[in-house]
């Protein structure tokens, strides 16, 4: 089976979260891999949602909101680009490869934009596949910045249900 | 160095002054001094070993320095580029400090080394300054000073780290990261680390894990930077200030050469200049956005 | 030739299995009579060799691998010869993390349904082996190992330390700052070593100190030369003279009573001496990460996913502000003057009157880090002439 990358998108409520929508009452066709996360606007976005949800297990992130001009909150999405413009070479500079995160301004109408957003997104991170460089960062740490011997080699699978697990697309 | 001898026993003499924060003779070299009285005004130096950022004194959070009375600091120009920011973030009144400006040629990398300055000793903070002569001050003392010796050796080496592969760069950072014992020296060395309750000592809800695993190490050096992003004096104190070595002056100048790119910002010693982030322009940068 | 008796008076409390064995009072001579051999410098790096061969983890000074990051030697895991920097200064931070690791893991947890599973981690370890470690860092490992056994066994520290067997380094003193003397060291001191290696004329005298180290010698004894007695006599007042010129430096940069320090410390908790100190301090606790003794940790749990997480314990310090701070919102350590008192409390008052002796081996590393020039020699050095006026 192919890989399936898992996103994470944090979007604003009013545009992108509006035209995602719209994109599944058109029935558009698209990738089932995202889960969206809804808030009020990209303003509120901080930097550390999209470490926080690469920490937990996401592949891919999408951060996307209105269009300069049409910030429902007037200039939200104007600290959003600066603060994100910084992050995004910050992360780059890291070594965390930028390929991962997605950056959008999709408006409530545009449907077929989020459709598009979302499938070269998920095209784009089933090639760079799983990050499991970053999923995996915290074995146990010696002094020396070797990793000692993990006691528990298997990892940490849980008995209970995933829910980032990709379930049937019921659509 | 007379002159500030003077003027700091003058302060202190005349109550203008509860505490001069300078620079003395320690067992190890320069270190930060606290004149209290007018007789130990004769303590305080000031040469190329005087690398110490003097602001971070200023926090308001060190209850210790606030005892002492009001402060006179004696400060470089990146310190004063600090106070700067102390100032533009309401962390500080103007009238509450008193700046003693002291006209700098450059300092070495550690107040331990010889005060020589050569290409190779001078710090890195002091390539490219445009403030040997501080502005932001009420007094200004010492004589004018020659230029430092030119190193463009931190933006070279970022210049090296940004040809590589994001791959390489990784892993890069996460043998340096493993180092990191969450110490936070860096924080508490810096002057703009100055918020009351730090994001990564926050456990509810936690955002950035306290644990000095990589994951941990990550979250908290990314949140680092990216909270002092346009703010960083560049004074490379946290640099100075790790004890395992992480050179987190590449982290940090590397966002400072980011917003001057991307909002052609520079910081200063002008506490009315605002910061970039913070602020924003309808036609800021915007092609990493699709 | 024997190794010169340690100056510390042997602590109250037990020690580990496989370390020195304690003494009385005031003697601790722990070299093994007639075991001195030679080990040449090109078979310190087949012994190297054969250890990493052999695949026992192995411990020792080496630089930083990767390029253009500072020169400092720090204590790691090393695969070659190549990697060895014995001759190098003091490893930058102390062998602690390799008994208690920055951040560890105590147990995971895995939620099945209505229940938790726990998974214990094991507190049995394989066998690693230090080479080359100081003597200040190593002798720290038997002063932790009394907090370490009070009340709770702490497994997990003494797994580590039974299954590790260390051979200092007789040390050539860093600089002024070291002050192993002052507080019942010194540079060739072989407290809680197996065996000790001192630097001589084309290699190292090897002394041995427990039935561990003895071991360890065994298992590689083709690589150890005893040579002719006229070779032995030469390598014995070699390292003779390398210990004794050490001891002289170091003597010489702190002259202090520890006992009457414990004293004022204890009697001048309210002293302006602190308010004099404490201002320069800016909290940092880079003192606290490079210090061989320092042992305080935090306790968290992480989730690590829906249903399972681990239970970690990591590196903590009394130097910020969030030590003590109550839930309530109060402090008892309010400013950096009383945190940096009790710093010097702790180790100069508080643990010498619960276990019997200081909670420092004169290491010098705190006075090296501190970006603001704290120095606890000077510190000390200060007390002490307090403490006589």
């Amino acid at each position: 089976m192919d890989f399936q990358p898992r996103i994470t998108a944090f979007v604003c409520n009013w545009c992108t979260y509006t035209g995602a929508d719209l994109a599944g009452t058109s029935r558009l066709q698209m990738a089932a891999n995202v889960r969206i996360i809804r808030l009020p606007c990209t303003g509120r976005i901080d930097h550390m949602f999209i470490v926080k949800a690469f920490e937990r297990g996401a592949d891919g992130v999408i951060v996307s909101g209105c269009h300069p001009a049409d910030c429902h909150y007037t200039a939200g999405n104007y600290h959003a680009r600066r603060r994100f413009g910084v992050f995004r070479e910050l992360m780059d500079f890291m070594g965390i490869d930028p390929r991962r995160v997605t950056f959008s301004w999709v408006s409530a109408s545009e449907g077929v934009k989020w459709k598009d957003v979302v499938n070269e997104t998920v095209a784009r991170v089933a090639e760079l596949g799983p990050f499991d460089a970053y999923h995996e960062l915290a074995g146990d740490t010696i002094t020396g910045g070797e990793p000692a011997p993990d006691p528990f080699e298997a990892a940490s699978g849980a008995e209970t249900p995933d829910p980032l697990e990709a379930h049937e697309v019921g659509r | 160095m007379k002159e500030l001898r003077d003027l700091a026993r003058k302060l202190l003499a005349d109550g203008d002054a509860g505490v001069v924060i300078g620079w003395e003779e320690g067992r190890r070299g320069a270190r930060p001094a606290f004149i209290t009285t007018p007789d130990d005004a004769d303590k305080l130096i000031f040469d190329a070993r005087c690398v110490h950022n003097l602001a971070n004194y200023l926090n308001p959070r060190k209850p210790q320095v606030k005892a002492l009375g009001k402060p006179a600091v004696v400060v470089k120009g990146c310190d004063a580029k600090a106070v700067a920011g102390l100032l533009r973030e309401a962390q500080l009144t103007r009238d509450r400090v008193i700046l003693i400006g002291v006209r700098c040629g450059g300092v070495v990398q550690t107040p331990e080394m010889p005060a020589e300055l050569t290409e190779a000793t001078v710090a890195t903070r002091c390539y490219g300054c445009d403030v040997r002569e501080p502005k932001l001050v009420d007094h200004l003392v010492g004589d004018a000073q020659p230029e430092p010796p030119v190193t463009a050796a931190l933006d070279r080496r970022i210049a090296e780290l940004d040809a590589l592969s994001p791959q390489e760069r990784w892993q890069f950072w996460t043998g340096q990261l493993a180092k990191c014992t969450r110490c936070h020296a860096c924080r508490q060395a810096c002057p703009l680390c100055h918020c009351e309750r730090c994001i990564t000592d926050k456990t509810q809800p936690q955002w950035i894990e306290s644990s000095s695993h990589l994951r941990g190490n990550f979250a908290w050096h990314l949140t680092r930077a990216q909270h002092l992003a346009g703010r960083c004096v560049g004074c490379g104190e946290c640099e100075r200030a790790c004890p395992v070595g992480i050179p987190l002056s590449l982290i940090n100048r590397k966002l400072q050469l980011v917003v001057k790119d991307l909002f052609d910002y520079t910081v200063t010693d002008d506490p009315e200049v605002p910061a970039p982030i913070g602020a924003y322009a309808v036609d800021d940068r915007q092609e990493f956005i699709e | 030739m024997s190794a010169a008796p340690d100056k510390r008076p042997t602590p109250k409390g037990k020690g580990t299995k496989g370390a020195a064995p304690a003494a009385a009072a005031g003697a601790a001579a722990t070299a093994v009579a007639g075991a001195a051999l030679c080990l040449t410098e090109e078979n310190l790096g087949k012994l190297v060799a054969e250890i990493v061969a052999g695949g026992t983890r192995l411990v020792a000074p080496a630089r930083e691998p990767q390029a253009g990051v500072g020169g400092s030697a720090d204590y790691r895991y090393i695969s070659s010869a190549a990697e060895l920097a014995f001759g190098d200064s003091l490893p930058r931070m102390s062998l602690k993390g390799f008994f208690l690791p920055q951040s560890e893991v105590l147990f995971k947890w895995h939620r099945k349904g209505a229940d938790v599973e726990i998974e214990a981690v094991p507190t049995e370890f394989p066998p690693q082996i230090v080479l080359g470690a100081r003597p200040c860092d190593t002798a720290a490992l038997e002063i932790v190992d009394q907090v370490m056994d009070w009340g709770l066994r702490d497994e997990l520290w003494f797994g580590r330390r039974d299954a590790t067997t260390i051979f200092n380094l007789s040390c050539p003193v860093e600089d002024a700052s070291c002050f192993c003397h002052a507080v019942g060291l010194n540079p060739d001191a072989t407290r809680a070593a197996d065996g000790m290696l001192t630097p001589v004329p084309g290699g190292y005298l090897v002394e041995t100190c427990t039935e561990k180290g003895a071991a360890l010698i065994e298992g590689h004894k083709a690589l150890f030369e005893s040579g002719d007695t006229g070779a032995a006599a030469q390598r014995s007042k070699a390292a003779a003279q390398y210990r004794a010129d050490a001891r002289a430096k170091v003597a010489a940069d702190l002259q202090i009573d520890t006992t009457r320090i414990k004293e004022w410390v204890g009697d001048h908790f309210d002293d302006d001496f602190w308010t004099a100190l404490g201002p320069r301090c800016n909290g940092c606790a880079a003192c606290a990460s490079v210090c061989p003794t320092c042992h305080c940790f935090d306790i968290v749990d992480e989730p690590e996913g829906v249903g399972h997480g681990a239970r970690r314990r990591n590196w903590d310090t009394c130097q910020t502000g969030v030590f003590t701070l109550h839930a309530s919102g109060h402090n008892p350590r309010a400013d950096q003057n009383s945190r940096f008192r009790q710093r010097v409390n702790h180790k100069f008052f508080i643990y010498p009157s619960r276990f019997g002796e200081v909670l420092c081996t004169g290491c010098g590393r705190c006075s090296r880090v501190c970006p603001e020039g704290q120095d606890l020699a000077e510190v000390l050095a200060c007390i002490d002439e307090l403490a006589r006026a």
